[in-house]
């Protein structure tokens, strides 16, 4: 056996491999293959599903109810990623551009939030943000600054807010490794053939970043576009995305083949959204 | 002021928190010069260098391009072009697009960079490759592509920085002649750093040599190698024996007393010696010559200088062969002699040697 494994390299290889792609067939893709299944089943009375094929489901997800909770989540998860790339942007800058030594400790910094719990930190948002008794709108209160409550709670603007807070590392890493690779000596060549700093950095910076930005935009977008836990406890209720939706589908209304189907769709929306987005963003990278 | 001048510098320091890494420089630059910056590395010539193009402002002293100070002015403002030591290709453009980068900047016409791209593609022989990715392209050609995106420009002075240091030896001669024929024909201004000196002695119509942030001497190549100015210069450019000397004459004639006690003249001292120091008299191997004991003349010339010695090791390098000789007070030298005549009976090692030289050839340095 090993002198057979010595003479035949290869076979090294798939043994190696062998122990994740069986990870990755039973444990990823089994569960898509369900949720596909169970997207065109009838619903069982307590929960499960009823082996009768039906395309109700489907059609139940373009009923304008929930259809608009769709076109309102793209909306969000597109403003939460533009958001965090405008803020995101910068900082990476910043931090490629700080001294070697302070790099470090700098990406460290941003990491610190992940420590704790996302739930515990978007419930630290609520206490900041609620409307009557939220610490902002108490002390602009008490200052005498605003005589009502701004709205910042309950709405897309509370979502919107509690995801770009979430995500933001993730925006940022991509870009400051792009940014950190990227060759100072460029950047002097275009000055030195007679670049302004704002035509160098649009000549230059930023098309050799973009990957950076590609990968931190999905990376932001894709779990934007399905967040339930932020628009849960920001949104107060009132203010939902598809997310909730299908968690409710499963947790709450025992209807397992249309919360499949909303997945479904909305994997597919992603998928096409993604798409355009590399197709757009590749030409834009061969135009400069 | 003299606007004859394509760069000056006028005393010219840059400092970097503590250090001092160009210190007091001051350079006359003629136009239509191949100038080099010649020093090891540490030396201040590239920071010097970036002065010249902007990227780096001196801490004091001026700069002048064609009569003009250029004072804090950005590189983008300058009248100069950089070929960069790593070429600074950018990546993400076709090799077209990167010699247009520059004209585009200053928005020449399309249709004129388009012509002005084809003729700096011609010019280093690299018609048709425009629309390749500087990737594709070999460190050769990607060094050429450097250099027509930087001269496209027609600067009126170009700044190398070590251009040929990622070349293999071979491509890197070829290059040399290749740089310095398309500087004569194009007929502007090279400033051309390196640490190669048969590099800059092979090019150059005139070296600054440089180390520890200070210029040592400016001169063409053949004084640089013949009449160096002091030790670090002698001892940097080419190879040179040392002989301890003590100074024991500098007027009529230098005179100048091996530690043996023997007395030997030289044709030159440093300024700032006086009779007492200590010194070294500096001359090259190829300069010298061996007699046997017998040959040594009955009325020596005054002009001569002839050394007792031993020859101890011999070194066959093809053209020539290395004799090291070690003299009466223990000083090593070595003397270089040309494998000319065939026949010849060759020295051999333990042998009892004279070693002679024009005095002319000694110059007597600080130590």
């Amino acid at each position: 056996m090993t002198e057979r494994l010595r003479r035949h390299p290869e076979l090294q290889a798939w043994l190696i491999l062998a122990i994740p792609v069986i990870f990755l067939l039973i444990f990823f893709m089994a569960p898509l293959v369900i949720v596909f299944v169970y997207s065109f089943l009838e619903r069982g009375k307590y929960g499960g599903v009823e082996w009768v094929f039906t395309l109700d489901n489907i059609r139940r997800v373009f009923d304008p109810l929930y259809f608009k909770t769709f076109v309102r989540s793209f909306y969000i998860a597109i403003v939460t990623t533009l958001v965090t790339l405008i803020l995101g942007y910068p900082l990476a800058y910043f931090i490629a551009k700080s001294p070697p030594s302070r790099r470090n400790a700098l990406v460290f910094a941003l990491m610190i939030p992940f420590w704790t719990n996302f739930l515990i930190r978007t419930y630290a948002w609520l206490t900041l943000l609620r409307t009557h008794t939220g610490l902002i709108n108490v002390t602009l209160m008490n200052w005498g600054i605003i005589d009502k409550p701004l709205p910042l709670y309950g709405n897309d603007f509370a979502i919107i807010l509690g995801l770009v807070y979430g995500w933001l590392p993730v925006m940022v890493l991509p870009i400051y490794a792009a940014l950190e690779r990227l060759d100072e000596s460029l950047l002097e060549a275009a000055r030195d053939l007679y670049a302004s700093s704002a035509k160098a950095f649009r000549r230059v910076t930023w098309p050799l970043s973009l990957p950076g930005v590609v990968a931190g935009s999905m990376l932001v977008f894709i779990p934007s576009l399905g967040a339930f836990v932020t628009p849960a406890i920001l949104g107060g209720g009132k203010s939902l995305m598809i997310g909730n939706i299908i968690s409710n589908q499963f947790l709450g209304a025992h209807d397992w083949p249309f919360g499949s189907a909303l997945s479904m769709v909305m994997m597919i929306a992603m998928l096409i959204a993604t798409l355009i987005y590399f197709r757009w963003t590749k030409k834009s990278e061969d135009v400069t | 002021m003299n606007d004859a001048y394509a760069v000056e510098l006028r005393d010219v320091v840059k400092q970097f928190g503590d250090v001092i890494a160009v210190n007091h420089v001051s350079l006359q630059i003629k136009d239509g010069e191949f100038f080099s910056l010649l020093g090891p590395s540490g030396c201040g010539k590239t920071t010097t260098l970036r002065m010249i193009a902007g990227f780096e402002m001196p801490t004091s002293g001026a700069i002048f391009i064609h009569g003009e100070q250029q004072g804090y002015r950005p590189p983008n403002k300058r009248p100069v072009n950089t070929v960069f030591q790593n070429y600074a290709l950018f990546p993400h453009m076709t090799v077209a697009e990167n010699i247009a980068f520059g004209m585009e900047m200053r928005q020449v016409p399309k249709d004129e960079i388009q012509r002005r791209v084809d003729e700096a593609l011609a010019m280093v022989r690299l018609a048709g490759m425009g629309n390749r990715k500087p990737k594709q392209l070999s460190g050769g050609q990607q060094q050429r592509i450097a250099l027509a995106r930087a001269l496209v420009n027609r600067p009126e002075v170009l700044l190398l920085d070590e251009p040929l240091g990622a070349l293999d030896l071979k491509l890197r001669k070829a290059m040399q002649i290749e740089l310095k024929a398309l500087q004569e024909e194009v007929g502007i201004t090279f400033i051309y750093v390196t640490h190669d000196q048969e590099e800059a002695l092979t090019m150059s119509d005139r070296i600054a040599v440089m180390n520890n942030g200070v210029v040592h001497q400016v001169g063409d190549p053949e004084s640089i190698y013949e009449h160096p100015a002091d030790r670090f210069v002698a001892d940097f450019i080419g190879e040179t024996n040392f002989i301890p000397v003590r100074v024991v004459s500098l007027s009529p004639e230098i005179v100048v007393a091996l530690d043996t006690g023997q007395q030997v003249v030289a044709g030159w001292a440093e300024e700032g010696l006086s009779v007492g120091d200590k010194a070294v008299l500096s001359i090259r191997p190829e300069k010298m010559d061996l007699l046997e004991p017998k040959e040594m003349p009955k009325s020596p010339s005054q002009q001569m200088a002839y050394v007792k010695g031993k020859v101890t090791h011999l070194v066959y390098v093809g053209a020539d062969t290395r004799h090291t000789v070690v003299l009466g007070d223990g000083s090593e030298i070595v003397v270089r002699l040309q494998n000319s005549y065939i026949g010849e009976e060759p020295w051999e090692i333990g042998e009892e040697t004279i070693v002679t030289w024009n005095a002319a050839h000694a110059r007597i340095l600080k130590e």
